[in-house]
């Protein structure tokens, strides 16, 4: 009977030791990035914990029984480990205080849907991801344009969007906005293929001049100088091509005389009207 | 001359199939990754973005593990950039001051794409990765586990491969 006693008490003194052993050190109830993490030891007399985690391999004489404070930067899984015990704690990334904001592309038509795309990763101030869900607002504005404004929740970080451009050309200012962190970027737009493309021709003393009115996309956006525009002549001598460039808003080509000739106009795909000179149809 | 041409053909061959064996023992030296790109967007990802991601978080988990047990940056480099490579410079500069090392034995990895940005620059993944981790202090193993992680992981386009640009642990997401 005794040596069943005996027995038992070894055997609660072993797990007594165990469970004290195994305790030496705990789990911080809330970690933080960027805060100092405080660690709960147990025990006593001294021991060499030793932390492995992110951007982090710490060994380090403590005195068991008291909290050992560390200042933990990276967000992510550690491990603690003290007399060979080890426990794992998270460590969470702070508030978004950093924003990589991509922006494409980075000139764009006008009036267009869904072909400007913002994406947008989240970070804290040191640069660890932010993966809990996070409001990100996404403005766009041309001057004199109608602005856009979208609210769009991150999520694991991320927070993505596509808008249209506007109908008046320029350069739009793209701005991300999460708190009171705003990233601004530039898309260009530009005007879109031209509308309504018209031609009018007066002759000269070698023949005869073409020109187009201003050229224009159908949002009134006054198209590029130096877009091509391809200016046809066909008459029963053959057929004549010029391309002209736009210059002042304006596409202007000398051709020789012609006698019962069509003159058309295209820019691209876009055909304009067509006139007839030189008599008969 | 004549007579060293056999034995100078017979080397070059020793030289090919040596380079040959090292080559193809580099290539299976890379731990298991199995890529879903099913559930990415809003840029479907393409056969050859879905295969160089594959091979190339392979080779950046297979340097990490070099550089983690041998205290080596240097090897770190070619597959890290931004972020998860100063993280991972100063573990390795840590654990080199206190003469500690961590070892991996990789079991592979699930690895799942959520996010391919529009112009094809940065891609998102989250990975499930069973590893056996030890932990030393010199030679002593001061703790060794088989575990299951998760990792939010962003790799952008390099000049020639993809690179891992965050690499955080995270808690387990619902699938």
């Amino acid at each position: 009977m005794r040596i069943i006693q005996y027995a038992l008490m070894l055997a609660i003194c072993w797990f007594a030791a165990y469970v004290a052993r195994a305790a030496d050190v705990q789990a911080p109830s809330h970690a933080v990035a960027g805060n100092d993490v405080s660690l709960p030891t147990s025990g006593s007399g001294n021991a060499t914990l030793f932390v492995f985690g992110p951007g982090t391999a710490i060994k380090k004489e403590v005195r068991l029984g008291d909290h050992v404070t560390l200042p933990l930067k990276r967000a992510g899984r550690y491990s603690a480990i003290v007399n060979g015990e080890q426990v794992q704690f998270d460590v969470a990334a702070a508030a978004p205080s950093d924003i990589a904001f991509l922006a494409r592309p980075s000139r764009v038509p006008a009036d267009r849907k869904d072909v400007i795309a913002g994406t947008v990763f989240l970070f804290d101030n040191n640069h660890n991801l932010v993966t809990s869900p996070t409001p990100v607002k996404f403005d766009l504005m041309v001057e004199g344009g109608q602005p856009q404004s979208r609210h769009v929740q991150s999520k694991d970080g991320v927070a993505y969007i596509k808008l249209d451009s506007g109908r008046k050309a320029g350069p739009a200012q793209f701005v991300a906005t999460v708190g009171a962190k705003s990233v601004k970027r530039v898309v260009e737009e530009t005007a879109s293929d031209p509308c309504n493309l018209r031609i009018h021709a007066t002759p000269n003393k070698d023949g005869l001049t073409v020109e187009t009115d201003p050229v224009k996309d159908c949002a009134g956006n006054p198209v590029p100088d130096g877009t091509i525009v391809t200016i046809t002549a066909t008459s029963p001598k053959g057929r004549s091509t010029v391309d002209a460039r736009i210059k002042k808003g304006i596409a202007k080509a000398d051709l020789p005389p012609l006698q019962n000739a069509t003159v058309s106009v295209a820019a691209g795909v876009v055909m304009g009207n067509e006139i007839h000179v030189g008599g008969g149809m | 001359m004549k007579r060293l041409g056999p034995y100078v053909l017979i080397a070059l061959v020793i030289v090919a199939c040596s380079w040959w064996i090292v080559v193809a023992q580099a290539a299976s030296d890379l731990p298991k990754v199995d890529l879903n790109v099913n559930a990415a967007g809003p840029r479907p990802v393409e056969d050859t973005t879905e295969q160089a991601l594959q091979r190339d978080y392979a080779r950046a988990w297979s340097s990490m593990e070099i550089a983690l047990s041998q205290n080596r940056a240097d090897v770190l480099d070619a597959d890290f950039v931004g972020v998860a490579l100063d993280e991972l410079k100063d573990r390795v500069n840590q654990q080199q001051q206190s003469g500690l090392h961590t070892r991996y034995v990789d079991h592979g990895h699930k690895l799942q794409a959520v996010f391919y940005s529009p112009e094809g620059s940065a891609v998102q993944l989250r990975d499930t990765v069973q590893l056996e981790v030890q932990y030393l202090d010199g030679d002593k193993v001061l703790h060794s586990e088989q575990r299951t992680e998760n990792y939010t992981v962003v790799m952008t386009a390099g000049e020639n491969r993809w690179k891992v640009r965050v690499l955080q642990a995270a808690a387990a997401q619902p699938e």
